[in-house]
């Protein structure tokens, strides 16, 4: 149970440089998820709060202490590997038991130590059975059983699901969310799965290219992305994005116009920024027929997905999706309003792909 | 064993054919020699003639009689044990030696590593022939003057096991090498993480999940001992298997099925391991990691 904190951490391989000066305060007993895109750094970043990796530059502290230059195994902490490296040639047992044989403990406490944390995983009737005879998701929980075996103050889990099938995968993900609350346990989770992060964590970092683009909570990251980035790589369909000019109190977006949104209205004008990119998530917009006051399309494509449904519109050539009632119908081609909740548009600087507000607090 | 299992049948029986023809040569010796060793003369035609059924060769070997009149006796268990302590003497150094540098060079990074994987190379070029001048020299300046013929002959089995083995090493290291490569790191990382130090996590992790190649590396290397001559000749005070052969061979008072029997004996491990290895070899990767 310890807080981490990382400061000013830089990791280069030879010439490359995977992390760029990562700072970071992940709280006591906190989910944090590390969500990037797949090359972004953030095994890189697992790894060098573990100890497999030294950063190039930075320090990483344990509550007050720092343990940059402390030894993997003095730093009490679990990791579960994508791949979960289970050693084949012993049993689930044997591989539970292994950190616990290394620290020396006991026969009998090891034995108790086991089968306790078997349970807690319902892996208690595996134990005799080797990795290769267990399917991905009775493998996945005996990695979390080694890892969590030796009470380590932090469980380090790497994209710990992303073997699984989807349904296993939305089950287990409701269990780790549980577990981790129950032990109390610090936990630092990478991945590039958006709905997963979003569903588990306390908090969510966003990587990309090594850096840390915004941290917050899954409302904050999702509502009120800091850039373009942020709000493209979370939600599922993605944020829609299209060009805008500002003219006056109003926005020109192609071939409509909208009002300026009271919250940008300040700052606009501080800035005296002409040209912007309006985002907004395809869940805070509203179709209507026909021509009104809103973005002016025609409906592209349509699926329907059971409760709602996906609208495709074309603005002048751009596309935009947008969710409607199931009840809804559409025709291909047909001419329609998109009326975007005000209150819940984002405007970036075209040029730095930055939310306003941060540009205007800089 | 899996493979595609539906394909083309027509060439397949071309292919064997092929394979058969291409080792003709080499199964046809083989079972006149050890058909020769079962028989009163030797065998060397394929209407066998001459070909008459008999222990006789086996049993005198066994006894250690050499030729059939007179009573030249040798120890042949003498020998065998000679040889097999050559042969195992040579596994245990190479496989000793190729999974602790060949864990190295895969997976440390120390100064000159790079140039010492080419060093490897270029030894395993050299031929050991060409090397055994040098070897000697080394064997005049290391051997224990002023002793008894007993440390002598037991120098002469330390230095020609450790010989025939710095032959053998050069590419069992590269082989113990490549099967350090396949192992992904992050079990090496799992163990160092749960407190194993480094020699650990070679022994307890590293080397069960490299065990098909340090069986291959290990057989090959008593393969190389069993069947040396060069080294075991030049070096050796004691006989093994092959130089008891060679000596025989042209001797006047030899009789030729015999010798095919020792011939045979020698040849054994060989047929042994090729019909055993596969098996082994292809067996220890199915244990291998699951999805
Ligand atoms: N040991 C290494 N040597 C060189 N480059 C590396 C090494 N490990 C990772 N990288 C590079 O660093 C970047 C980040 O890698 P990684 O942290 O594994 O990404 P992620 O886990 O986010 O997919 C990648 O471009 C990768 O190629
Ligand atoms: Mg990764």
């Amino acid at each position: 149970m310890v807080e981490i904190t990382l400061k000013g951490i830089t990791k280069r391989f030879g010439n490359f440089l995977a992390l760029d000066n990562i700072n970071l305060k992940i709280n006591d007993r906190e989910f944090m998820a590390l969500l990037g895109p797949s090359g972004s750094g953030k095994s890189t970043l697992l790894y060098t709060i573990a100890g497999i990796y030294r950063p190039t530059r930075g320090r990483i502290y344990f509550d007050d202490r720092d343990v940059t230059d402390i030894p993997p195994k003095d730093r009490n902490v679990g990791l579960v590997f994508q791949n979960w490296a289970l050693y084949p040639h012993m049993t689930v047992f044997e591989n539970i038991a292994f950190p616990l044989e290394l620290r020396k403990v006991p026969r009998d406490e090891i034995e108790r130590k086991v089968r306790e944390v078997a349970k807690m995983l319902h892996i208690e009737n595996l134990l005799h059975r080797y990795p290769w005879q267990l399917s991905g998701g009775q493998q996945q929980r005996v990695a979390i059983a080694r890892a969590l075996v030796k009470e380590p103050d932090v469980l380090l889990l790497d994209e710990p699901l992303s073997n699984l099938d989807t349904l296993l995968r939305l089950e287990v993900r409701a269990e780790l969310k549980r577990l981790q609350k129950e032990l109390g346990i610090t936990a630092v989770y990478v991945t590039h799965d958006q709905a997963e992060a979003l569903a588990m964590a306390d908090r969510i970092a966003v990587i990309k290219e090594g850096k840390i683009l915004q941290v917050g909570t899954p409302n904050e990251v999702y509502y009120k992305p800091k850039y373009k980035f942020v709000g493209w790589f979370l939600g599922n369909p993605p944020m829609n994005f299209v060009e805008a000019e500002v003219e006056g109190d109003y926005l020109r977006v192609y071939s409509s116009r909208i009002p300026v949104p009271s919250h940008y209205r300040e700052i606009i004008e501080k800035l005296g920024i002409k040209e912007v990119i309006l985002g907004f998530r395809p869940h805070d917009a509203q179709i209507v027929k026909g021509v009104g006051d809103g973005l002016l399309g025609e409906v592209y494509s349509f699926e329907p997905l059971g409760r709602e449904q996906i609208v495709t519109i074309s603005l002048d050539g751009v596309f935009i999706k947008v969710f409607a009632p199931e009840e809804e119908s559409f025709t291909f081609g047909e001419k329609v309003t998109v009326e975007i909740r005000e209150d819940r548009i984002i405007l970036f600087d075209k040029e730095k792909e930055v939310a306003l507000e941060y540009l205007y607090k800089d | 064993m899996k493979d595609i299992e539906i394909r083309s049948e027509r060439f397949q029986w071309i292919v064997i054919l092929a394979l058969l023809l291409a080792s003709l040569p080499l199964i046809l010796g083989y079972t006149l020699l050890i058909l020769s060793s079962f028989s009163k003369e030797m065998v060397t035609n394929l209407d066998l003639t001459s070909f008459h059924f008999t222990l006789e060769n086996w049993l005198y070997l066994l006894q250690g009689k050499l030729a059939i009149t007179g009573g030249i006796r040798v120890d042949i268990w003498r020998i065998v044990f000679n040889t097999l302590l050559v042969a195992l003497g040579v596994a245990l150094v190479v496989t000793l030696v190729s999974t602790m540098a060949g864990y190295s060079l895969s997976r440390i990074d120390f100064k000159g590593r790079k140039h010492m994987m080419i060093l490897l190379l270029i030894l395993h070029a050299f031929p050991g022939v060409a090397l055994i001048v040098g070897v000697y020299l080394l064997y005049l300046l290391t051997v224990p003057q002023g002793q008894g013929l007993d440390v002598l002959r037991l120098y002469s089995f330390f230095y020609v096991i450790l010989a025939r083995a710095a032959l053998e090493i050069p590419m069992s290291v590269w082989l113990m090498k490549g099967f350090f490569d396949t192992v992904p790191w992050e079990f090496e990382w799992s163990g160092i993480i749960d407190g194993a130090s480094r020699i650990e996590v070679w022994w307890k992790i590293m080397l069960p999940l490299v065990k098909p190649g340090i069986l291959a590396v290990a057989l090959f290397a008593f393969l190389a001992g069993w069947q040396d001559i060069i080294y075991v000749r030049t070096f050796l005070i004691d006989q093994t298997l092959a130089t008891f052969i060679e000596a025989n061979i042209e001797a006047e008072y030899s009789h030729m099925p015999l010798i095919a029997a020792a011939g045979t004996l020698y040849l054994l491990p060989t047929i042994v391991f090729f019909i055993v290895a596969q098996e082994i070899l292809l067996q220890s990767y199915s244990g291998g990691i699951k999805g």
